[in-house]
């Protein structure tokens, strides 16, 4: 017997308050090929309407029994909003995620506004907006809307060249600096916004700069600040996020301000808790491609179990879902959260 | 200073200048390959490849990182660029001259990977014709069958691009089953790439190297059968 809605319990865990059952959710993309099939429409449609965002995405939790929901989906809509244009692949068979077509080649190149409020009115970005305030809206506000927002260096990889940005990072510093620092302001207006809409959590993804990437004392210096910023401007919940190797790195991850600090199956949980001790919040960390779209159902559990045994707060994916998921697993990973996770 | 003696030296300032990243250090050396005309091909294998292999191991053993590998590369292609026109088909000798296609799957706009492939293969004397980034999956086909490539190396950084690669192996592998397929990115494993019918896979940049050249040697060896 449930006593709290999806958005209390949601937001209960976020407070460190005892919930009546353990949260399903995730700070990624949750939107299912089930749901898009039940809407009659095709994947690639989803990005532009509002009222298709919101619905697949609303429609997914529901067949499933997610706690809450995450728009957008794609993270070309900020390069967009700034001229970068996006691919939609609107004709592609099967699922294809927007990309950004032209990424300044050059740091002489980038052209950024002063101040990013005049952003929010370009491209798809009102598309977010009115999808935020739909799923807010749907069923009398009963599911939690999170939200997220590319972190600095991501964001910077998807504005230039990212062979220009690594290399920048050893041969240019002091501009490549200066970037990162307007990257910062960006991801900062954007997450705020979010936040003003009323989502109920917003998770910072700087999933490009994991230890297969850049090395850890470059992660110190660079990335580090500037997401400690961010997580100074913003209300909480907020999340920290990297997927890849993130072993390395997690005390610096976990010491930026953030709430809470999410990690995908390339983490060993196990000794990050050793390491962040009782106290720190640690969500993840299942592989959501294998386990949800490979894997036989009945194995599913034995994912689910390994993470909460491992010393998540609340199973996380590790990156968006596949929404090319299996329903039978897609089940099994709902059951087993409910029965094995923790909720106090 | 013998020529023996001359040749070890250089190779060694090709090989040290790959891998601390030093362009000068390789302009230098290259250039003195030719101009002492030594051979070009000796000092691009046993010199900057065998450079850049160290650098595979660095990432590996994670002193490198993917910037410190980009910048390696940019050394070796200062010197590839000075050697290169010095290769004669005398120096491939038996050596068979291989051709690769290559390429980022469509949803795919990541490339750094594909990159270091791509310079590997070149520095190996192979023709590369690449496609770049965000390929749509039947232009693979199309490219293999009208350069009749013995390799085909495909690129996704990310799981959901992953897929698209089942599709072009099976289109290939039925038009042409001897053909070579290589696959690389960050979602690739061993399991994914024995699913999916692929005959070599890397999931750095950095093993992507190592990878390349066991799939050069594989190749060699089947060729010289």
């Amino acid at each position: 017997m449930t006593t709290m809605t999806p958005k209390e319990r949601v937001k209960a865990f976020f407070r460190r308050e005892p919930v009546d059952q353990p949260p399903v959710f995730s700070g990624m993309g949750t939107v299912t090929v089930q749901a898009i099939d039940k809407m009659g429409i095709r994947f690639a449609q989803v990005h532009g309407s509002p009222e298709y965002l919101a619905e697949s995405a609303i429609t997914s939790a529901e067949m499933f029994g997610f706690d809450g929901i995450v728009v957008p989906y794609d993270m070309c809509t900020i390069p967009e909003a700034l001229g970068r244009g996006a691919s939609l692949y609107e004709n592609a068979e099967g699922i294809l995620y927007p990309t950004v077509p032209s990424k300044w080649a050059t740091l002489d190149d980038v052209d950024l506004p002063d101040d990013y409020s005049g952003i929010f009115s370009q491209g798809r970005m009102p598309v977010v907006d009115e999808a935020i305030k739909i799923a807010k809206d749907h069923d009398g506000g009963k599911l939690a809307v999170g939200s997220w927002v590319l972190g600095p260096f991501t964001m910077a990889g998807q504005m230039i060249e990212l062979d220009v940005l690594l290399k920048g990072l050893r041969k240019d510093k002091e501009r490549v600096e200066g970037f990162l620092s307007k990257m910062t302001d960006l991801v900062i207006a954007v997450a705020r916004h979010y936040q003003e809409l009323g989502v109920d959590y917003m998770n910072i993804r700087e999933m490009g700069s994991g230890t297969d990437l850049i090395s850890p004392r470059m992660w110190k210096t660079l990335i580090k600040p500037n997401m400690e910023k961010v997580f100074a401007a913003l209300e909480s919940p907020k999340i920290n996020h990297i997927c890849g190797s993130t072993d390395l790195i997690i005390e610096m991850m976990n010491d930026c301000g953030a709430d809470a600090v999410s990690v995908d199956q390339k983490n060993h949980v196990a000794e990050s808790r050793n390491k962040l001790g009782p106290e720190a919040m640690i969500l993840g960390n299942f592989d959501p491609y294998g386990t949800l779209v490979q894997m036989d159902a009945k194995d599913v559990p034995g994912v689910i179990k390994k993470c909460i045994e491992d010393g998540v707060d609340a199973v996380w994916p590790g990156c968006d879902i596949w929404p090319d998921v299996k329903k039978e697993n897609m089940e099994a990973y709902v059951k087993a959260v409910r029965e094995y996770g923790k909720t106090g | 200073m013998g020529k023996e003696e001359l040749r070890e030296e250089l190779l060694k300032q090709l090989h040290e200048g790959v891998v601390e990243f030093d362009e000068d250090k390789v302009r230098e050396a290259a250039q003195r390959v030719v101009d002492e005309g030594l051979n070009a091909y000796d000092a691009v294998m046993n010199g900057l490849a065998s450079g850049m292999q160290e650098v595979g191991e660095l990432y590996d053993q994670q002193e490198y990182f993917v910037p410190e590998l980009l910048m390696c590369a940019d050394a070796l292609y200062v010197g590839l660029d000075i050697l290169k026109p010095h290769i004669t088909l005398e120096d491939l000798g038996d050596k068979p001259k291989g051709q690769v296609v290559i390429g980022t799957v469509q949803g795919d706009v990541h490339d750094i990977g594909k990159n270091i492939i791509k310079m590997m293969f070149e520095v190996a004397g192979f023709t590369v014709h690449d496609l770049g980034r965000d390929v749509p999956l039947e232009k693979f086909v199309e490219e293999q069958l009208r350069t009749d490539s013995e390799i085909v190396a495909l690129s996704a950084m990310m799981t959901t691009t992953m897929m698209g690669m089942e599709k072009v192996i099976k289109m290939i592998k039925e038009k042409n089953p001897n053909v070579a397929i290589m696959l690389g990115g960050a979602p690739v494993t061993s399991d994914t790439a024995q699913l999916f019918g692929a005959d070599g896979y890397a999931d750095s940049a950095g093993n992507a190297v190592q990878e390349a050249i066991k799939m050069i040697g594989r190749l060699r060896e089947m060729q010289a059968k």
